[in-house]
């Protein structure tokens, strides 16, 4: 199993709910494929940075889900057949999350280490000074 | 005899003074780059829609690579463009 990020946009003419039905379905596909969802976001509309299909603005949705890949082997696809989903993009994430989470860990480390020298720096003024 | 300063090999001390340029990414502490951040990734887009060099920028390698992928990515998916028509 393996963390991914699966983004696509869909045609902006497409109804509410009709979004949520794609939306339901790569859920669906996920899920059945003994995938986990981490996180459905609705970006909203969003003007395209270039036309996509005649279109200039598009709404995106973003996936977050840890799956096998061939379970994102069938959302792709089920995306590719799709009519209004303009374009997706597959991003493989945990590589990154790990190097983050390293990072944020060492981050934390030395700044504990830094409080606790300043705090014991402190405690000693203060009997310092109560002396 | 000692020489007066000013002529010291490598020529004279330079006119101007250029403020060394330091890597944005490494004096904010942005771990991550990533390719959902526009706002961040267009400051690294100029008008035409290039990526904007190392020696412009004054990016280091690691994060110039990384801004690189994440740009590349935001591209694909529409958030940037590849150029400005």
């Amino acid at each position: 199993m393996a963390n991914y990020e699966i983004m696509f946009i869909v045609n902006p003419n497409t109804a509410e709910d009709e979004i949520d039905k794609i939306n339901t379905q790569i859920e669906g596909v996920i899920t059945s494929g003994g995938g986990q969802i981490q996180k459905i976001e609705k970006m909203g509309k969003r003007r395209l940075a270039y036309e996509v299909s005649r279109f200039r603005e598009a709404f995106y949705i973003l996936f977050a889900l840890a799956a096998n890949g061939d379970v994102v082997r069938e959302c792709e696809r089920r995306l590719r057949v799709m009519d209004p989903v303009l374009k997706y993009l597959t991003v493989r994430v945990d590589e990154e999350n790990r190097r983050l989470d390293k990072m944020k860990n060492y981050r934390q480390k030395r700044a504990a280490r830094r409080s606790s020298g300043a705090a014991a720096a402190t405690a000693d003024q203060a009997g310092g000074e109560a002396i | 005899m000692a020489r007066p300063r000013e002529d010291k090999p490598g020529g004279p001390a330079k006119q101007y003074y250029r403020r060394k340029k330091v890597c944005k990414f490494c004096v904010e502490r942005i771990d991550g780059i990533n390719y959902k951040d526009v706002k961040l990734l267009s400051q690294f887009v100029p008008e035409r829609a290039k990526i904007m060099p190392r020696r412009i920028s004054g990016v280091c390698s690691h994060h110039q690579r990384q801004l690189n992928d994440a740009i590349k990515k935001a591209r694909s998916i529409a958030l940037l463009p590849f150029a400005t028509e």
